[in-house]
């Protein structure tokens, strides 16, 4: 049969739509489509109240009960799962409302604020590896930060499928490094371009090519952005003298003024009864 | 070592790198000694001070105050003190004594361990 | 299987295997005649309308071609030669046409008299807008989906769904506007809900049966999903 053009994209459009027959979802519409599947906005008639609906493409259990092994703040948590009509596999999620990682970017949040992010998702990445649990696949498109800044990282445990080159890492065996490769570049994304040498040097670091001169876990990682943040010195960065030299100032800069109101008040008063 | 102690040492040492730099006013280098020691006292009195203080209240802000208070008032008691040549130092006596009374008042803020019962505050 | 009865049938030209093999099983073990006819019934099209886009041919220069295209992909195995890993089956057939016809259409050219120009009606699908590789996608989504939507008409007729069929006709195969669910249960005499039930029948079994067809010209489960992506909006 030969179909013209707006039949076919009519077919093509309906052909995706998950059949909730059966279960206690209503559809309401595509929200985005990731890992092995696409993701949908659906009401939950028993509870009244709005979930995400994962429709997985091929029948993957696995990754269901992956995620709901991982209770954590920034782990969407899973209500069920289930099998549709058609076959096809899907668990309901807490529907998140707020914005991409690549959006929040793009905005007006402070470094500190993009920091805070960024840890988030390396306590996550902590606690997930803790779990033997690796992401593969960890993107901004990955990362959800909440109306009220609450981070979620999500698509969990997928194999990373060609097209997201830019955070992965060159390995082919994929293991926490691999992990860690990602975050790095995450972090790059999220802080802005001429930043802190320091942080540089941190997400560089994430980054090697040679895995084992990463951090060696994201608890490491953790470590140096509380050294950063404490205004000490950084594992990831050799930084020159002079920056050195300026990071003491700045932590002990009210008593290098008192120092120098005292020099001064020397100076000023020996010159004043010079002449 | 607890804060009273922090302040006692700092304002002896601080007092006596103060007394020291009376060098650089021919007139009173002969007195240099005497200076020396009365600066070194009057800072561990400004220290011992500014440490009681820092025990009870925690801000680095009213420490710096109080510190340099007491480094003024102490300051210009030596100034006023009678001098054998009848000559009076008041400024270079109190100014850098306001100066180093506040860097006493600081470090006794930030250095020194808290008595268990303060209550914390930043 | 999501439809429940058995696939038995019979009496038709074109035969309906219950499981399809994939591709690379297909090739190691010989690239049998129905799994050449499978990856000819969905591709031959494509592979016409693309050369035409591509080489500004006329109707009979680019069926020559294609027909030559397959003849000599089919002589010298070149279905067997197919690497998953390094593009989808349809990106290297088209490289593959794409290679063959510019050599074709180099030697044609030295042949051809000075001065000669054909004038061919112009395509009523291919829109002029698109570049040669979207008209190859986009005809063969369309060919990919009519062939599946064959299958489903053949499958509705053996299984006594003959009215499923005509409502999905009405429905989502009509150009113009569509009737509404209670219209299309007044003409059939059914409930309105029967229409929305057997709307969702079909929809998913045409899902499937497309899912089917796409198996039996890509490599793999990976490569599968891959291209299924591409073709649902």
């Amino acid at each position: 049969m030969d179909l013209n053009d707006s039949v076919l994209d009519h077919l093509r459009a309906i052909g995706d739509a998950p059949d909730l027959e059966g279960t206690r979802y209503v559809l309401e519409q595509e929200i985005g489509r990731g890992g092995m599947g696409v993701v949908y906005a659906a009401h939950d008639r028993d509870l009244d109240r709005r979930v995400a609906l994962k429709v997985l493409d091929v029948a993957f259990a696995g990754e269901a009960r992956l995620i709901a092994r991982l209770e954590h703040p920034a782990v969407v948590p899973i209500y069920e799962s289930g099998v549709l009509s058609d076959g096809r596999s899907y668990y309901a999620m807490k529907l998140i409302a707020g914005e991409r990682l690549d959006r929040y970017a793009a905005g007006t949040a402070s470094q500190a604020e993009r920091i805070r992010v960024i840890r988030r998702i390396a306590e996550v990445l902590a606690f997930a590896h803790s779990e033997g649990v690796i992401h593969r696949d960890l993107k901004p498109q990955n990362v959800m930060v909440g109306e009220f800044g609450e981070v979620y990282v999500m698509d969990w445990g997928v194999e990373a499928i060609r097209g997201t080159a830019a955070y992965r890492a060159p390995e082919s065996q994929t293991d926490a490094r691999s992990d860690i490769y990602s975050l790095g570049a995450l972090m790059q994304a999220v802080l802005p371009a001429p930043g802190s040498p320091a942080l540089q040097a941190i997400a560089a670091k994430c980054m090697r090519t040679v895995p084992a001169e990463r951090y060696p876990s994201a608890t490491a990682f953790l470590a140096d952005i509380d050294r950063f943040e404490a205004g000490e010195r950084v594992e990831a960065w050799s930084e020159p003298l002079w920056h050195r030299v300026q990071r003491f100032a700045s932590r002990n800069s009210i008593l290098l003024w008192l120092l120098a109101a005292y020099a001064a008040v020397k100076f000023v008063i020996f010159f004043l009864r010079a002449f | 070592m607890n804060k009273i102690l922090v302040g006692v040492v700092f304002g002896l040492v601080l007092g006596a790198i103060d007394g020291a730099t009376a060098w650089f006013t021919p007139d009173v280098r002969p007195m240099m000694t005497g200076i020396m020691v009365g600066s070194s006292i009057k800072g561990m009195i400004v220290g011992l001070l500014s440490g009681w203080f820092a025990r009870k209240v925690q801000s680095t802000k009213w420490g710096i105050v109080v510190g340099a208070a007491l480094g003024l008032l102490f300051a210009f008691l030596v100034a006023a003190m009678p001098s054998p040549g009848g000559k009076h130092y008041y400024l270079e006596i109190m100014l850098p004594g306001f100066v180093v009374g506040a860097i006493i008042g600081f470090l006794t803020q930030r250095l020194g361990t808290q008595p268990r019962s303060t209550t914390l505050s930043r | 299987m999501p439809w429940d009865t058995d696939t038995a049938i019979g009496g038709n030209e074109r035969r309906f295997p219950s499981t399809q093999l994939t591709l690379l099983e297909a090739v190691s073990q010989g690239m049998d005649r129905d799994a050449l006819e499978r990856v000819l019934a969905l591709y031959w099209k494509p592979v016409y309308h693309f050369i035409r886009r591509r080489f500004g041919k006329g109707n009979e220069d680019a069926k020559d071609l294609a027909q030559g295209f397959f003849a000599t992909a089919i002589e010298r195995k070149f279905f067997e030669r197919f690497d998953p890993n390094r593009a989808s089956f349809r990106t290297y057939l088209r490289m593959a046409v794409e290679h063959f016809a510019s050599n074709e259409h180099a030697a044609s050219h030295r042949q051809k008299r000075s001065g000669e120009v054909v004038f061919e009606p112009v395509e009523e699908f291919a829109s002029e807008d698109l570049s040669p590789e979207q008209v190859f996608e986009r005809e063969w989504q369309r060919q990919l989906f009519g062939l599946a939507i064959d299958d489903l008409r053949i499958l509705c007729k053996d299984t006594g769904r003959e009215v499923h069929w005509l409502i999905f006709e009405a429905y989502d195969l009509t150009d113009d506007e569509r009737p509404s669910y209670a219209e299309l249960a007044r003409r059939f005499g059914i409930a309105e809900t029967t229409v929305t039930n057997y709307l969702a029948w079909v929809r998913r079994t045409l899902r499937s049966l497309v899912t089917e067809r796409m198996r039996g010209v890509t490599a793999g489960e990976r490569e599968l999903r891959e291209e299924m992506r591409r073709i649902w909006i």
